[in-house]
């Protein structure tokens, strides 16, 4: 592998590696569509969170056709795949827990926030 | 090595990073030169003070603020800023009804161009671990208080998107120019842990 000399820092900072493809794969989800996220526990590389596992949510932005790092971390192959943002209610992911300390009693309102997580298609099922 | 105790890396980490760098640099696996370029790139050059022109440009112009909602990479790019760990950027816009705060559970993705290099909290298991599950816990011990009807969005960064957060403009700001905006804008009111500084009331 080359080594990166002082006059290639500033172009190649400002150049970037974006992981987007230029490949157009159809989205099997729209804007709108409520999803439920795989359970999977896999050995390798994932950029699905345990705590987002088995969670229902609703598709907010395509983020367009990426490279897929699961696979590029498994075997360095750019396989493109379509990324969505997927909203979920705290509720949703963490129970009834209260987010304040002091208001643990069951029965509370759940609190008002929503996690948005980035998330590949395969990560996602129809609901 | 930095002033600032509460983003200092711990003493045993330093040591560690000095022998690595020796032996890389023995090896030739490294250029000295290229080190101190990129050294010196994110400690003088590139930091939350790109984020901050973006945010008061954002305050001023309209119409850059809709560019900026909408294709935040590209407006960003129109002031200069661009590149590693900022190529697909997001910008979320905080308004009386929502705060967005950012996080990366996974590991510490952050949008350089805008912020510069994250601080060493932002890194921290404790805050990954603790803002994806109570947020406003989290935000009060930054000293952030919100309303219980003002909606929380806490954003994880598990892709390539990288999120800058616009927060609101500060009243009392009107007479301020776009430059003087810029000084009001913390890195943390961008990461969505802060609001921007109130400003200096004028004596008339």
């Amino acid at each position: 592998m080359p080594v990166l000399t002082a006059k290639q820092v500033e172009p190649e900072l400002r150049r970037g590696s974006s992981t987007r493809m230029a490949v157009d794969v159809d989205p099997r989800f729209r804007v709108g569509d409520e999803v439920i996220t795989r359970k999977m526990n896999p050995r390798g590389h994932t950029r699905l969170p345990r705590y987002a596992r088995g969670r229902r949510g609703i598709v907010v932005r395509d983020h367009g056709v990426f490279i897929f790092p699961d696979r590029h971390a498994a075997d360095g192959l750019k396989t493109p795949q379509r990324l969505y943002s997927v909203r979920f209610s705290h509720h949703e992911l963490w129970g009834p827990n209260h987010d304040r300390p002091d208001v643990t009693r069951a029965g509370f309102p759940p609190i008002n926030a929503s996690i948005f997580l980035d998330l590949f298609d395969e990560y996602l099922e129809s609901l | 090595m930095s002033k600032h105790h509460h983003n200092a890396p711990l003493p045993d980490t330093v040591l560690r990073v000095k022998a690595l760098e020796s032996l890389l640099i023995e090896k030739g696996l490294v250029d000295p030169e290229a080190l101190d370029e990129l050294i010196d790139t994110y400690e003088t050059k590139v930091g939350p003070r790109n984020g901050a022109a973006v945010v008061a440009r954002a305050w001023c112009d309209d119409n850059y603020k809709q560019r900026l909602l909408t294709d935040a990479s590209a407006a960003i790019g129109e002031l200069g800023f661009s590149g590693r760990q900022g190529e697909d950027m997001v910008v979320l816009e905080n308004t009386p009804d929502v705060h967005n705060m950012v996080v990366c559970t996974l590991c510490s993705c952050y949008p350089w161009p805008v912020l510069g290099l994250p601080p060493v909290w932002y890194k921290s298991a404790p805050y990954r671990a603790r803002a994806v599950i109570e947020p406003r816990a989290v935000l009060a011990e930054f000293g952030v208080t919100l309303d219980d009807d003002v909606e929380i969005r806490v954003w994880d960064s598990t892709a390539e998107i990288r999120y800058l957060v616009l927060p609101m403009r500060p009243t009392g700001s009107d007479d301020l120019d776009e430059h003087a905006l810029s000084g009001l804008v913390t890195r943390d009111s961008m990461i969505g842990v802060g609001l921007p500084q109130a400003p200096v009331q004028q004596n008339r």
